[in-house]
C-alpha cells in the first residue's frame, strides 16, 4: 500500500484544514481586541452549520447548485456574525464593566459554549420533522454538487472551502488595510488608549471584531459541515481543541498567523496523521509485528503536539518568529553547503 | 421530598465535589492558577479503580488462587467467544468480560479475604496518587510558564485530549465508550464511598483552611494578586505553584477514587469537562473565590439547586412546551450556563467574599520584609 | 477669555490608586509660552503631564484649561479641547505605515479636511513624504517623535505636552526635536509643556519653569533662573557649576 493518501482524502484534509485556519483566525481577531480567549469559537460556529442544514432543507433539496455554498457561506455567516455579536453586547461586555477579570470572561464564554451546544442540539431534536422536514437526521452529505474527474468523485465542498478562505482572507485583509474603519481596528489592536484619544470608538470597534470573527466561524461551520459528515452541534467540543491549537501555533493575537496556524494544524491533523499511520502500518505492524492500532483515531494529539513543541521553542507563535533571521540562517546555510 | 437530599449517592456526589471545589479553589481562587482541566484530575482517581484497579486485582487474584482463576478463565472464555486475552488480568479489564470478572470473582474473592482487600485498597490509593502526581506535574510545568489565558486552554485542550480521544475512543485502556466496571470495596461499597468521600472533604477542608491561614496561604495570594510583590515576600513562586498544583491534583483524585466506588459501572465520558470542570468553577464562583468556606457553599447550594430542577424538569419542559425528552435532558445544561453568566454578573464576588482582613497589602509585606531584615 | 492662562494647575493632589505622587502642585501656563517641567527621576514630572492629560486619580484640587474646569474629563474630550499629550513610547502605531499613522491622528475629520492637514504638515516634516508606506517600526527613534509631532500637529491643539521626546536620541535628533518644538511655537503660536530629564537642554529653551522634587513644587519662576542657579542646578539636575 502506499504511504501517500489518496486524491479525495487529501481535497478532504486541505477543506478541513481552510475551516479550522477560519475558525482560528476568528478566534486571534477576537482575543487581539479584547483579551478574552473565546472557548466557545467552535459552538458558535455551529450556527452556520445549522443555517446551511435550512436552506438545503428549504431550498437546495431537490436541486443542489453549487450555489448552496455562496448561500450557505454568507448566510451562514451573517447568522453566526449576529450571534457572536450578541455575545460581546450582551454578555462579555457588561460582564468586563461589572469588573469580571479575563478568567470571569474566560468561564462565561466556557457557559456560552455549554448553552449553544445544547440549544443546538436540543433545537435540532424538536425542529426535525417540523421545521426541517426534509432532511432526515443531520444528514447532508449527498445534498451537494460533485465533480467527476478521471476515477474520482470531488465532492463540492472540497473545492468551496480553500476557495472561501482564500476569498474572506482577501476581502478581510482589503477591510484591513484599505478602509478607514479597518485601519482603526488595526490602530486600536496595537494601542487602545492612543486610538481612544484620536477618536476611535473603541468600543464599536470590538463589536465590529465579534461580529467578523463569528462571520468567519459561520463561514466556516457551515462548510464544516460537509467535511464533519453532518451537524452535529456536539462535535464542537473537541474542535475548539484543534481551534485554539491554531491560535496559539500562530500566536494567538495575530489575524493572519492565527489563520496559517489554524491550516497547519489542520493539515497535520489529517494528513499528518495519515502519513504517520500509513508508516506505522507499513514498517511498523507488517515488518516488525508492532499492536495494530490505527493512529487515526488520535489525529487529535497532533495539534497538541504542535503547541507543545511551539510553546517550547517559539513561546509567541508563527507571528513571534524573525523570519528576516530564519531566511538569513537558511541562506548562510545552503551558502555553506555550497563551499 | 427530603428523602433524595439525603440519599447515599447525593452525598457522595455532595462530597466528592466539595472536595474537588475546594482543590479548585486552591489553585484557581488562592493562586490565580485557572486550571480549565480539572476533569481529567478526578478522572485519574477512577481510572485508579477501573483501568489499572480490575487489572491489579486480578492479578493478586490469580497469583492467591491460580485454579480458580484457570477455571474463571475458561468459564469466561466458553461465555465469550472470539476472546483473545490470554489471562484473568486481559479479561478484566475487556469490555466483553469485565462485569463478570470483577462481580463473580473478584468482589466476592476480596470480600472474603480482607487483609488482601485492605492491601490493595491502599494500593489503588497510591496508585491515584502517583497518577496525580504525574498528571500534576505535567501541568505545573505549563503553569511556571505561561500567562494565565495560555494556561486555561493548554489545560482543557490536555484534558480533553487525554479524556476524550486516549480514553475513550479505545477500549484497550478503561473500556473506551462501554465503560467498565470498577473494583470497589467491602460488602457495601455505597457505605465505604460515602465514608472516604465525606472523610476526603472533612479533611480537604481542614488542610486548606490550614493553608490558607499560614505564611503559605499568604504567599499563594501574593503570587495571585502581583509577581512583584511575591518577589518582595521572598518565596519562590515556582515552588508555591507547584505545591499548590500537586496537593491539588491529589485531592482531586481522591475525590475520583471514592466517587467511582459509588458510580461503579461508568465510562471516561463521566468526567467530562461540563460536570467535573465547569461545575466546580460554577462553584467556587457562587461560593466566592478564594474562600474555602465559599467552595462549599457553593457546592452545596449548587448542587441542590441543580437536584431540584431535575426534579421539576419534567413540568418546566412542559410549561416551557418543549416536546422530546432529549430537549429536557439538556434543559439542566443550558441553565447552568444561564445561571453561572447571572452570577458573574450580580454576585462576581460570590456569596461569600474573600475575606479581606486575611490578604496581606503590598506595604505590610514591604514592612514585614524590612522587620525581617533587621 | 484672552486673559485666563492656557493652563492654570490650583492644589493638586494625585496619582496611582493608593500612591499618592503629586502634592499640593500649583502652576500657570500662559498661551505662546513654552513650560518646562524638570526634577529628579522618581520626582512625578510625567505623573504631572499624565495628570493634566486625565490619566491618573485626582484627589483634590483642580486643572483648567482656558479659564474651564477640566479636572474630571476624560482624556479624549480633552484632546477635542486642543490638548496634546506625547507620551514618551506608544505615541505612534508601530504596525501602522506613516500614511495610515497620519490618517489615525485626524481621525475624526472630514475625508478632504484630514487630505489638506496630511498635505500641510507633510510640508512641516518633509522627510516623512518618503516614508509613507513604510510601517511606523522601521522608523529611527527621533523619527517616531517627529510623527508623533506631525500627528498631533494634524488635530491643530493649542498645547502640545510632551513627556521626554528626546531621552535615548543622538544630539543631532534631539536638537531637531527641538527646533520643531520652537517652530510651533514661533510660526503656529503653540503652547508647549515640556517634561525633560535632560534640564540643561530644556531650560535653554524654556521662558518659565518649575522643579519637582518627590512630588512638590521646588521652584517656580524664569527657565534661565533656575537654569542659572548653581545649588538646585547641582543638587537636583545634575547640572554642573
Amino acid at each position: 500500500m502506499s504511504i501517500l493518501p489518496s486524491l479525495p482524502y487529501t481535497l478532504d484534509a486541505l477543506a478541513y484544514a481552510s475551516a479550522i485556519g477560519l475558525l482560528s483566525m476568528g478566534l486571534s481577531l477576537t482575543y487581539a481586541t479584547t483579551k478574552v480567549p473565546n472557548f466557545a469559537q467552535a459552538s458558535i460556529a455551529m450556527f452556520g452549520a445549522v443555517t446551511l442544514l435550512l436552506l438545503i432543507d428549504r431550498y437546495y433539496y431537490y436541486h443542489p447548485g453549487w450555489s448552496v455554498f455562496l448561500a450557505g457561506v454568507v448566510l451562514g455567516g451573517l447568522v453566526t456574525g449576529a450571534v457572536a455579536w450578541l455575545v460581546y453586547v450582551t454578555v462579555l461586555k457588561p460582564l468586563a464593566d461589572r469588573g469580571n477579570t479575563v478568567i470571569g470572561l474566560m468561564i462565561a464564554t466556557f457557559a456560552l459554549d455549554i448553552i449553544f451546544v445544547n440549544v443546538l442540539t436540543a433545537y435540532l431534536d424538536e425542529a426535525h420533522g417540523v421545521h426541517i422536514p426534509k432532511l432526515i437526521g443531520a444528514s447532508i452529505t449527498s445534498f451537494e454538487p460533485r465533480l467527476h474527474i478521471g476515477d474520482y468523485i470531488v465532492y463540492g465542498y472540497t473545492i468551496a472551502l480553500p476557495i472561501t478562505a482564500v476569498v474572506l482572507t482577501v476581502i478581510f485583509h482589503l477591510f484591513l488595510t484599505r478602509t478607514k474603519f479597518g485601519v482603526a481596528m488595526r490602530a486600536t489592536i496595537e494601542n487602545p488608549d492612543l486610538a481612544s484619544v484620536l477618536g476611535v470608538n473603541v468600543n464599536l470597534v470590538y463589536m465590529v471584531s465579534w461580529f467578523l470573527s463569528g462571520f468567519l466561524a459561520g463561514a466556516a461551520g457551515a462548510l464544516m459541515a460537509y467535511t464533519l459528515k453532518g451537524v452535529d452541534p456536539s462535535a464542537a467540543e473537541l474542535i475548539i481543541v484543534t481551534v485554539f491549537a491554531g491560535s496559539i501555533v500562530g500566536g494567538l493575537e495575530s489575524v493572519y498567523w492565527g489563520l496559517i496556524g489554524g491550516f497547519i494544524v489542520g493539515l497535520a491533523e489529517k494528513l499528518g496523521m495519515t502519513l504517520l499511520n500509513n508508516f506505522y502500518r507499513d514498517y511498523f505492524v507488517l515488518k516488525w509485528h508492532a499492536p495494530n492500532v490505527s493512529l487515526l483515531n488520535y489525529e487529535k494529539f497532533m495539534s497538541l503536539g504542535l503547541v507543545v513543541v511551539m510553546l517550547l521553542y517559539a513561546p509567541r507563535g508563527l507571528a513571534g518568529i524573525d523570519w528576516g533571521a530564519v531566511a538569513r540562517r537558511l541562506g548562510l546555510r545552503r551558502g555553506g553547503g555550497g563551499r | 421530598m427530603s428523602v433524595w437530599i439525603f440519599s447515599d449517592a447525593f452525598l457522595i456526589t455532595l462530597f466528592s465535589f466539595i472536595t474537588v471545589a475546594i482543590s479548585l479553589n486552591l489553585e484557581a481562587g488562592f493562586t490565580g492558577i485557572p486550571n480549565f482541566g480539572k476533569h481529567v484530575f478526578v478522572f485519574v482517581g477512577a481510572f485508579a479503580a477501573q483501568g489499572i484497579g480490575v487489572r491489579i486485582a486480578a492479578w493478586i487474584y490469580e497469583k492467591v488462587e491460580p485454579q480458580a482463576a484457570q477455571q474463571a478463565l475458561e468459564h469466561l472464555r466458553s461465555m465469550v467467544p472470539g476472546a483473545t486475552w490470554k489471562s484473568l488480568v486481559g479479561a478484566a479489564a475487556d469490555v466483553d468480560a469485565n462485569r463478570i470478572v470483577v462481580n463473580n470473582y473478584l468482589r466476592p474473592f476480596f470480600v472474603s479475604h480482607v487483609g488482601l482487600e485492605a492491601l490493595l485498597v491502599v494500593l489503588l490509593l497510591v496508585v491515584t496518587v502517583a497518577l496525580a502526581l504525574f498528571f500534576g506535574l505535567i501541568a505545573s510545568y505549563a503553569a511556571l510558564r505561561l500567562k494565565e489565558d495560555y494556561l486555561a486552554i493548554l489545560l482543557l485542550s490536555f484534558a480533553e485530549l487525554m479524556v476524550m480521544v486516549l480514553f475513550y475512543q479505545s477500549q484497550s485502556l478503561n473500556g473506551g465508550n462501554q465503560g467498565l466496571w470498577a473494583i470497589t470495596f467491602t460488602s457495601d461499597p455505597v457505605k465505604f464511598a460515602l465514608i472516604g468521600s465525606g472523610a476526603l472533604a472533612f479533611i480537604s477542608y481542614l488542610y486548606a483552611e490550614r493553608l490558607a491561614n499560614s505564611p503559605m496561604g499568604r504567599a499563594m495570594r501574593a503570587v495571585r494578586d502581583d509577581d512583584v510583590a511575591a518577589s518582595v515576600f521572598g518565596r519562590d513562586i515556582a515552588v508555591i505553584r507547584l505545591k499548590v498544583i500537586l496537593v491539588s491534583s491529589v485531592l482531586a483524585g481522591l475525590a475520583g477514587f471514592f466517587f467511582i466506588q459509588n458510580a461503579a459501572l461508568s465510562t471516561s465520558m463521566t468526567f467530562n469537562r461540563v460536570i467535573w470542570t465547569f461545575l466546580p468553577w460554577a462553584m467556587i464562583i457562587l461560593g466566592g473565590m478564594a474562600n474555602n468556606l465559599g467552595a462549599v457553599v457553593g457546592a452545596i447550594v449548587f448542587l441542590i439547586g441543580k437536584r431540584l430542577f431535575e426534579y421539576y424538569q419534567i413540568p418546566i419542559s412542559n410549561a416551557l412546551h418543549l416536546g422530546s425528552s432529549i430537549v429536557s435532558a439538556l434543559l439542566p445544561n443550558i441553565f447552568i450556563g444561564i445561571f453561572i453568566i447571572v452570577i458573574l454578573y450580580a454576585l462576581p464576588q460570590g456569596i461569600l467574599p474573600e475575606k479581606p482582613s486575611k490578604t496581606v497589602k503590598f506595604e505590610e509585606i514591604l514592612e514585614s520584609e524590612q522587620g525581617e531584615e533587621a | 477669555m484672552s486673559e485666563a492662562p492656557m493652563i492654570e494647575v490650583r492644589e493638586l493632589n494625585a496619582g496611582y490608586g493608593r500612591f499618592h505622587i503629586l502634592f499640593d502642585v500649583s502652576l500657570e501656563v500662559e498661551p505662546r509660552e513654552i513650560f518646562i517641567i524638570v526634577g529628579p527621576n522618581g520626582s512625578g514630572k510625567s505623573t504631572l503631564l499624565k495628570t493634566l492629560f486625565g490619566l491618573t486619580k485626582v484627589y483634590s484640587g483642580s486643572v483648567k484649561l482656558e479659564g474651564r474646569d477640566i479636572t474630571r474629563i476624560p482624556p479624549h474630550a480633552r484632546a477635542k479641547l486642543g490638548m496634546a499629550y506625547l507620551p514618551q513610547v506608544g505615541n505612534v502605531f508601530a504596525e501602522l505605515t506613516v500614511a495610515e499613522n497620519l490618517k489615525m491622528a485626524g481621525y475624526t475629520l472630514e475625508a478632504s479636511e484630514l487630505e489638506e492637514r496630511i498635505r500641510d504638515v507633510l510640508e512641516v516634516f518633509p522627510f516623512l513624504k518618503q516614508k509613507l508606506n513604510a510601517k511606523a517600526k522601521t522608523l529611527s527613534g527621533g523619527q517616531r517623535q517627529l510623527l508623533a509631532m506631525a500627528m498631533a500637529l494634524i488635530r491643530e491643539p493649542k498645547v502640545f505636552m510632551f513627556d521626554e521626546p528626546t531621552a535615548g536620541l543622538a544630539p543631532k535628533a534631539a536638537k531637531e526635536i527641538i527646533d520643531k518644538m520652537l517652530w510651533l511655537r514661533k510660526e503656529k503660536g503653540k503652547t508647549i509643556v515640556l517634561v525633560e530629564q535632560n534640564a540643561k537642554l530644556a531650560l535653554e529653551i524654556g521662558d518659565r519653569a518649575i522643579l519637582l522634587v518627590s512630588g512638590r513644587v521646588a521652584y517656580r519662576g524664569k527657565a534661565s533662573e533656575l537654569l542659572a542657579d548653581k545649588e538646585l542646578g547641582k543638587k537636583y539636575l545634575g547640572l554642573k557649576g
